[in-house]
């Protein structure tokens, strides 16, 4: 199988350039990740994040014959050979297919990604109904591998500025629970002509989800969300 | 906040990312808007042209008929009606019809394809 | 205060959109289901009060769509604020003296049949 992938050492000073491989999958083998494995064993000057191998910690997202996905669900034998790996697209290169998630970060951060309540604390547990829990179904997966805002281009427009699709979902997964108080600041704070309303509904996001979530959607919620505040 | 790694490389090489087709559709809006925009000043002249007399709204209409004109009229047909097939998909898709992924392609190929045919109907008229 | 609005900005493309998609109905339907446009039928529509109004109003809702888009594809693509600003500049003279140029023209022809 062949295997082209971006190549870059910050400690050399040569700029990124691509390298061919050509290494044979095991009968085990099925997934990308499993043949990045393997290579990493012929090559361990080849850098790439991994960790739980099953497409729940979100560490080996990288583009993937021009789509981001990641390594360790994607299966060997949906891809086209040469299969061309890069890094993250827009996002600053640390080394080979390893980026620099610092802003991605940040955006998270700024959304307050955690339940805000002022009222007294009950005994037990918040409870919600069933109907308020399931609005919670296709925000809650989010993995933050950061598939959705290195595919999107508003976010690679403005990475500084623009919250990107990951970062937005994960808002209104918050302004929609029942148990948050504080929706109208968390509202408040997305009403910018950045922060939001970069986004043009072109849906790479929801394009690129390994999990199969729809930021797009949470979007398109939120702005109605805006718009039922301010009328 | 200021990324730690100082004049780290990115990849964003646009020829080497493959677009969904929504992608297409949006360009196709920015780059329909962007021609319509310029030709709006001369809408305007050609709008005043038209009243100035008979025979300037006559020469309007035979001007079409030349090549280059019939051109540009194409041209504008064409964005023209990408853009507001475009628009029209944005606004349903604001109000949630028309925004789960399967129906948002299936729009996204109906606009490209229909403004194409609506251009290829105009360079037919005007050019052929 | 904020120099470029979110939602305000976002709202107004839209109703600014529709109000095109109405407008452009409305022609289309004149245009094309009517006898065949002559000289003498595009200036009674045209210069009519109501189609005096009506254009200007397109134009209008033109110009300020086209604003808006303008003004997203700069954000978009052009950082540097002094070019940002001579840009958004220019498009905003040129759009205001669209609208201007044919309101003036409307009047025109209106004062003209009266």
């Amino acid at each position: 199988m062949r295997i082209s992938i971006y190549r870059y050492n910050p400690e050399t000073g040569t700029d990124p350039y691509m390298q061919d491989y050509t290494i044979e999958p095991e009968p085990g083998d099925k997934k990308l990740l499993d043949v990045l494995m393997r290579l990493k064993t012929v090559d361990d000057s080849l850098s790439f994040r991994r960790s739980c191998r099953e497409g729940v910690c979100g560490s080996d997202a990288m583009n993937i014959n021009g789509r981001n996905g990641l390594a360790c669900i994607t299966a060997l034998s949906a891809l086209k050979e040469p299969v061309v790996l890069r890094p993250l697209p827009g996002f600053p290169v640390i080394r080979d297919l390893v980026v620099d998630m610092t802003q991605f970060f940040a955006h998270y951060h700024a959304i307050k990604p955690y339940l805000i309540n002022d009222g007294v604390p009950p005994e037990r547990e918040r409870l919600q109904t069933p109907e308020q829990r399931e609005r919670l179904d296709g925000l809650y997966e989010c993995i933050l591998c950061a598939c959705c805002s290195a595919f999107c281009p508003s976010y690679w427009w403005n990475p500084d500025k623009f919250i990107g699709p990951a970062g937005l979902l994960q808002a209104y997964r918050f302004i929609v629970d029942s148990r948050d108080t504080a929706t109208a600041e968390r509202l408040a704070y997305l009403d910018d002509v950045y922060r939001l309303y970069r986004c043009r509904t072109i849906m790479n996001c929801t394009e690129v989800c390994p999990k199969g979530l729809s930021p797009s959607h949470a979007i398109e919620r939120i702005r109605i969300a805006l718009l039922r505040a301010s009328s | 906040m200021r990324s730690p790694v100082g004049g780290a490389p990115k990849f964003l090489n646009l020829f080497h990312i493959r677009f969904p087709i929504g992608a297409i559709a949006s360009i196709g809006h920015r780059v329909s808007g962007v021609l319509l925009l310029i030709s709006l000043p001369l809408l305007a002249l050609t709008l005043e042209r038209s009243f100035s007399s008979k025979a300037a709204f006559e020469a309007l209409r035979t001007a079409v008929e030349t090549p280059w004109w019939g051109l540009f009229l194409v041209v504008m047909v064409w964005a023209a009606a990408q853009h507001v097939l475009a628009g029209v998909r944005h606004l349903l898709m604001d109000i949630g019809i028309g925004s789960p992924l399967v129906e948002a392609r299936t729009s996204a190929w109906a606009v490209i394809l229909t403004a194409a045919i609506i251009g290829l109907a105009g360079a037919i008229r005007w050019l052929a | 205060m904020k120099v470029f609005y979110g939602q305000r900005a976002w709202l107004l493309q839209r109703a600014s959109a529709l109000a095109l998609l109405l407008i452009l109905a409305l022609g289309a339907a004149l245009l094309l289901v009517g006898p065949p446009l002559t000289y003498e039928r595009w200036h009674g529509l045209a210069t009519s009060p109501h189609g005096a109004v009506i254009i200007v109003l397109f134009f209008a809702a033109l110009s300020l769509h086209g604003w808006i888009g303008a003004r997203d594809i700069v954000l978009d693509y052009v950082h540097s604020l002094p070019v940002r600003l001579s840009v958004l500049a220019i498009i905003a003279v040129i759009l205001f003296a669209v609208v201007i140029r044919v309101a003036l023209t409307m009047a025109a022809q209106l004062s003209l049949v009266s």
